[in-house]
């Protein structure tokens, strides 16, 4: 790796013209982290490149996540069979375009990858029996257009609310464009509630739509298992606390709750599921 | 990344003016409202992506129309005997959640800049910015000048209420410019172009607070207008800087009664060389700046 690439692939993929799909490590209800890893077990994605950190991250130092030190990864994964790309990554820190720049420069330049997924999730004050949403904004009216016949939520309107700085994700979209990739930022909803923990509802949402539009095939069963784990922990929170049960089902009658209500509602949840129910 | 020029104007030994933000945003108000009463005319850019983090998307219907950066723009005018070019950074390419500029970025940042001034063959610089100073908010404030060359020194030396940093008490001709408003002079002095730094003062208890402070922006700017032999009219800066004095009042207000107490003695601070007593002792300074940073942090845990 040198100054003028900071990125290296260590055996370029057989691949003709593939779909990239990118997940940040660390975003809410860790959803980047879990679709990647997800398509990458089920779908035998091998790493093949990576970009090195120093230019992106600090690194005085390790952080420590969950009691084990940690250290800033962007890697590269090739799942062959299914003419896929993955890039799972920390969010960069700092030299933001270079780095954006240089996934395009892997994926486009070096692997052909004719569109772009980007994954993200937002927070809603709903109730996790609420269907997720998918939201998806594009940066041309003709992947619009394709997207059309999919279970999305195509019309958002949004600015960035002062005081506030737009995501990494709208960033790689706009640098995408400049560069005439179609791209699709994928915004998937997750219950206030769970969006420190992980929501694997979610997560097969997003999925569904991957499945579907990159023709994946992919295997839910490990994920519908999750999914009812889950449903089956927050039923017994439900059960074991009344007041919680009432929370859930003031959000499920669109009732709001206070302020003191839902930091109450999200501490029990969490206390819940890290105790493993 | 480069800089992009969308007209290249005809210039006669032009003068660079150029500022970033930074304490109170004395130096790009002082420069900006220059600009913006000679009616100088943008005619090129520093391309912002390699340099910032966008400020701002808008999305409509579902598709990212736009994303917008911080500017960073070249703008001249050219007036009788002397052509000017305005540099104004709307930000100080940070890293790594710092406030200033350092490092690669910054000095990239400063030499494009400089650039421009080779140019068109600019054969002087000004920079702009604050000056963080044991003065009370209701005094005038002083200008600290800085040049990048001795032979600056005799002209600083004939300008009204500026200082240089051997004339401010303890200071002993040392200190330091933070950010791009400071690295200027320095690459100015690397590539050969006399440069000047002009520093408007802001009392210490403000320098955190999230107020500009046009009070200093208006001292600098009296200087640096009566350098470039300019007739400005100033009304407008004093109408802002009134407005912000009610809101420093108020805050002032709120501050308590004893550590007050100690600021107002700030008003009868004279600026007396080293080696003469002044009405505030050292031991008196040192507890003024100790009861302000205690009353400043426990605001800040108290939100």
């Amino acid at each position: 790796m040198n100054q003028e690439y900071p990125f290296k692939i260590y055996k370029k993929p057989n691949l003709r013209t593939p779909s990239l799909v990118l997940g940040w490590s660390e975003d809410v209800g860790n959803l980047g982290r879990k679709v990647t890893d997800y398509l990458n077990r089920k779908l035998k994605g091998q790493e093949f490149a990576e970009i090195a950190p120093e230019d992106f991250f600090s690194l005085g130092g390790v952080s420590i996540r969950d009691d084990l030190a940690q250290f800033p990864e962007s890697k590269f994964y090739a799942c062959q069979e299914h003419e896929l790309m993955v890039f799972q990554s920390d969010s960069p820190r700092a030299e933001w375009y270079k780095f954006l720049s240089s996934v395009f420069d892997v994926a486009v330049h070096h692997c052909q990858v004719k569109e772009l997924y980007i994954l993200g999730a937002m927070v809603t004050m709903s109730a996790h029996t609420t269907p997720r949403e998918l939201f998806a904004v594009v940066n041309s009216p003709e992947m619009k257009e394709v997207l059309g016949q999919y279970d999305l939520a195509r019309d958002m309107d949004y600015q960035t609310p002062p005081g506030e700085r737009p995501t990494l994700n709208s960033f790689l979209l706009w640098v995408a464009k400049g560069r005439n990739a179609p791209g699709i930022s994928l915004w998937v909803s997750i219950p206030f509630y769970l969006a420190a923990m992980e929501d694997p509802q979610a997560q097969k949402k997003v999925l569904s739509f991957l499945d579907e539009r990159l023709d994946l095939k992919i295997d839910f069963g490990e994920l519908d298992r999750e999914i009812r784990d889950q449903n089956e922990k927050l039923a017994q929170v439900r059960s074991r606390f009344p007041q919680i049960d009432d929370y859930i089902h003031r959000l499920e009658s669109n009732l709001m709750l206070s302020e003191e209500e839902n930091g109450e509602l999200i501490k029990k949840i969490e206390d819940f599921l890290r105790e493993g129910g | 990344m480069g800089i992009r020029l969308y007209t290249a104007p005809r210039l006669e030994n032009p003068i660079l003016v150029a500022s970033w933000p930074g304490i109170g945003n004395i130096g790009i108000i002082a420069v900006d409202t220059l600009r913006g009463i000679l009616g100088a005319e943008e005619f090129g850019e520093i391309e912002p992506w390699d340099f910032f983090y966008p400020k701002r998307a808008l999305i409509r219907k579902g598709i990212l129309e736009y994303l917008e950066f911080p500017n960073s723009k070249f703008y001249f005018k050219r007036t009788e005997g002397k052509d000017l070019i305005f540099f104004i950074g709307e930000e100080q390419p940070t890293e790594g959640g710092r406030m200033y500029a350092e490092g690669r970025k910054a000095y990239q940042m400063a030499n494009f800049v400089l650039d421009i001034a080779e140019k068109f063959k600019c054969h002087r610089v000004y920079t702009s910015g604050a000056a963080v100073a044991l003065t009370h908010h209701t005094i005038k404030p002083r200008v600290w000048a800085v040049p990048n060359s001795e032979n600056l020194i005799p002209e600083l030396k004939g300008y009204e209420n500026t200082v240089l940093m051997s004339d401010i008490e303890d200071r002993g001709g040392h200190g330091n410019i933070t950010g791009l408003n400071g690295l200027l002079l320095g690459v100015a002095k690397k590539r050969g172009f006399e440069a000047i730094c002009l520093m408007g003062e802001i009392p210490i208890y403000l320098q955190g607070l999230p107020l500009s402070y046009p009070k200093a922006s208006k001292s600098v700017l009296e200087v640096l207008s009566y350098s470039l032999k300019i007739e400005v009219n100033l009304d407008q800066l004093d109408e802002l800087a009134e407005r912000v004095e009610r809101r420093i009042e108020e805050f002032y207000q709120q501050i308590p009664l004893e550590i007050r107490g100690q600021l107002d003695r700030l008003k009868y601070v004279t600026y007396a060389k080293p080696t003469e007593p002044g009405p505030i002792t050292e031991e008196e300074e040192r507890k003024i700046m100790e009861d302000v940073e205690m009353f400043f942090k426990k605001r800040g845990e108290g939100g």
